[in-house]
């Protein structure tokens, strides 16, 4: 490691040292003040980032604790934050489940089988993605609607239709697998079926262990993408203790006053599931599980 | 144990066909080699044996049982693959008794099979290891003992030991041989190293752009070249190759013109060819020689690189008439060096003629 360095390095390592400081600065700044003005008395978005009186009543109001007010008078929560947050974390893990057993199967079918139309099917999967959801966003209520009259367990207002909604958004995912899948040598499992496996245990047996990493990465993206989810959640969802977090939130601000507070404290509380899912999973995200596997 | 049996064998891939009709027999226990260049079709030989490429018409059978529609776990069959294809998630030990496991047998059975084999190939101490933690050769050793353990009729390897490097694959050359000798079971054996060929096979079998050259012992194959590719692609180094012309051909010998006027006798009967026909003259590099005065029947030329093994001398002279080059394989007391002139004397019992079609002509002995 030690490379001998021009005295001009030390200039520029100084310089990238600064940007990267001032990156982190633009990056933490938002964080730092939603922390701040969740913890600032009153409902006001602007102010310093450190506050010059610390009240916990917006988290009380967040986590549904009764909040006493400065005449006195005892508030009991109207919003059900942590039902939302509920809400969210089933959902997302639900619909990130089921995107990830979707997508692991079709992008094996994508990369290691042969059948008619499968470039086409691919690029085709791509092409539907691109459009934003909000062009789909009136199908998508009628369709949930419609299906709602028969299965109300996947009607409107059911968390149910939106995990369905959720799994849907696969196509990037499938790309995202077979990408990995594609770096994994074939001849590998070409071994175990010559050793006796059936096309299903090879892939269950053989690829998809040494595919956990890339697993783990898509059911994180699909869990983040289905925790900050708006569009759909709103439309699909309407009685107040079946909305997610994202399309809770909504409700602290109406037109007449903006709960900035009580907004701040309950977005840290969304963000929370994602960091726990984050850290449970980043064990599994390790790399070189094929190594070894070839000459090396 | 089992024999193999092509018949008309083809495969395609679309409209290109690499294999143009394979017909071929391999008698039970027989360690067989296919060799050629990169591309020959070799691999997809095997590959087909394995059952991991279709064959596209002709049978092939294992044991006297058409195998064209069976599965490649069905066949008896235990491949190992040039790149090794170890299971990456699994220890040593996992990796050979996955075949086991898959076929329902019990622990106790496994975990002998596994022993066995690793005692044979000398791995019991990495049973526990991953793939990840092993060496190059320790990885072939594993894959070799994953085929192992399936006690199957035949052995296909797909140039095992193209990835070792050069010491290593010498030592791994003699365990297979051992190995081999051991279990007396069909091994077929794929690779472009005319070396390994020549020190395992009982057979080799020569393909080139999708056909049977030849097939035959190594030494047969080494003196008696069916063609000018077999000839040119067993041995090492190289045969030498000098185009010349028919003067006139007895029964003693043909007599033939080199392209800088030389005369010289080959051992071979080219009595059925016109006079004035174009041929090949071969000869090998250990049989032609350098000598440093003229004399009868020499071609005069010049030598471009001397190369002093130490126990031999690699001479590189310029090909008589021509701008070819001829290596000569010499005696460390030959006193030529680089840019001296030299006499290359060919013995008439040591040159092969190949006729116009690249056969050999018939060798008078």
């Amino acid at each position: 490691m030690a490379i001998v360095i021009d005295k001009s390095q030390r200039w520029r390592v100084l310089l990238a040292h600064l940007f990267l400081i001032a990156l982190c600065a633009l990056v933490l700044f938002p964080v730092l003040m939603t922390v701040s003005i969740s913890l600032r008395p009153g409902n006001f978005a602007t102010g310093s980032l450190i506050p010059k009186e610390i009240s916990l009543e917006h988290w009380r109001f967040a986590l549904g604790l009764p909040v006493t007010n400065a005449d006195g008078r005892v508030i009991i929560p109207d919003l059900p934050v942590l039902r939302w947050l509920w809400n969210s974390v089933k959902v997302a893990s639900l619909s990130a489940a089921v995107a990830v057993l979707l997508s692991t199967t079709a992008a094996y079918a994508f990369s290691r089988m042969k059948f008619a139309g499968k470039k086409a099917a691919l690029v085709g999967l791509m092409l539907m993605q691109m459009f934003p959801t909000i062009l789909a966003l009136i199908a998508i209520h009628s369709i949930f609607s419609r299906l709602g009259h028969t299965f109300p367990l996947v009607g409107i207002d059911s968390p149910w239709a939106l995990v369905l909604a959720y799994s849907g958004g696969i196509a990037l995912h499938i790309w995202t697998i077979k990408g990995f899948y594609e770096t994994i040598p074939g001849e590998i499992e070409e071994a175990a079926t010559v050793d006796g496996a059936t096309p299903w245990q090879a892939f269950w047996r053989v690829l998809l262990p040494m595919a956990l990493p890339i697993l783990m990465v898509v059911f994180l993206l699909a869990f983040i993408g289905a925790v900050n989810e708006y569009p759909v959640a709103s439309v699909l969802l309407r009685s107040q203790d079946q909305l997610t977090m994202a399309a809770g939130m909504k409700q602290f601000l109406y037109a007449q006053k903006y709960l900035w507070g009580d907004f701040a404290a309950a977005a840290i509380l969304s963000g929370l599931p994602i960091s726990i899912v984050f850290i449970l999973v980043q064990r599994w995200m390790i790399s070189g599980l094929t190594s070894g596997a070839n000459k090396g | 144990m089992a024999n193999l049996q092509f018949k008309a064998l083809r495969k395609s891939f679309g409209d290109l066909e690499i294999l143009h009709g394979i017909d071929l027999e391999i008698q039970d226990g027989e360690f067989i080699v296919f060799v050629g260049p990169s591309g020959c079709g070799k691999s997809t030989l095997l590959r087909c044996i394995a059952g991991l490429e279709e064959i596209s018409s002709g049978e092939l059978a294992i044991g006297g049982q058409p195998m064209n529609e069976v599965p490649p776990s069905k066949r008896g069959i235990a491949m190992v693959f040039q790149s090794y294809a170890l299971y990456p998630h699994m220890t040593v030990a996992e990796n050979m008794a996955f075949g086991l496991k898959l076929a329902g047998h019990s622990k106790g059975e496994i975990k002998a099979a596994v022993q066995k084999a690793a005692e044979i190939l000398q791995i019991e101490s990495l049973l526990d290891r991953r793939p990840k933690a092993l060496s190059g050769g320790q990885r072939q050793r594993v894959a070799i003992g994953r085929a192992i353990v399936r006690k199957p009729g035949v052995f296909l390897f797909d140039e095992p030991l193209s990835n070792l490097d050069a010491g290593l694959r010498v030592q791994m050359r003699v365990e297979l041989a051992r190995l081999h000798k051991d279990l007396a079971t069909t091994m077929v054996y794929v690779t472009h190293d005319q070396v390994e060929a020549m020190t395992l096979a009982d057979r080799i079998v020569v393909i080139n752009q999708g056909q049977i050259e030849q097939v035959g012992a190594p030494l047969e194959l080494y003196h008696h070249p069916a063609n000018r590719f077999v000839a040119g692609f067993i041995g090492s180094p190289k045969m030498n190759f000098l185009p010349c012309t028919l003067e006139s051909a007895t029964e003693a010998g043909a007599r033939v013109r080199l392209e800088d006027g030389t005369v010289i006798v080959a051992g071979a009967d080219a009595r059925g060819l016109a006079e004035g026909t174009a041929l090949t003259l071969g000869i090998r590099p250990e049989r032609l020689l350098a000598e440093t005065e003229a004399g009868e029947g020499t071609a005069r030329t010049t030598v471009i690189v001397s190369e002093h093994l130490g126990d031999t001398v690699f001479l590189y002279v310029q090909s008589p008439g021509s701008t070819g080059q001829l290596t000569v394989k010499a005696k460390p007391e030959n006193p030529l060096r680089t840019d001296d002139v030299t006499y290359l004397r060919f013995p008439t019992k040591h040159c092969l003629l190949f006729g116009p079609d690249s056969r050999t002509l018939p060798r008078l002995s």
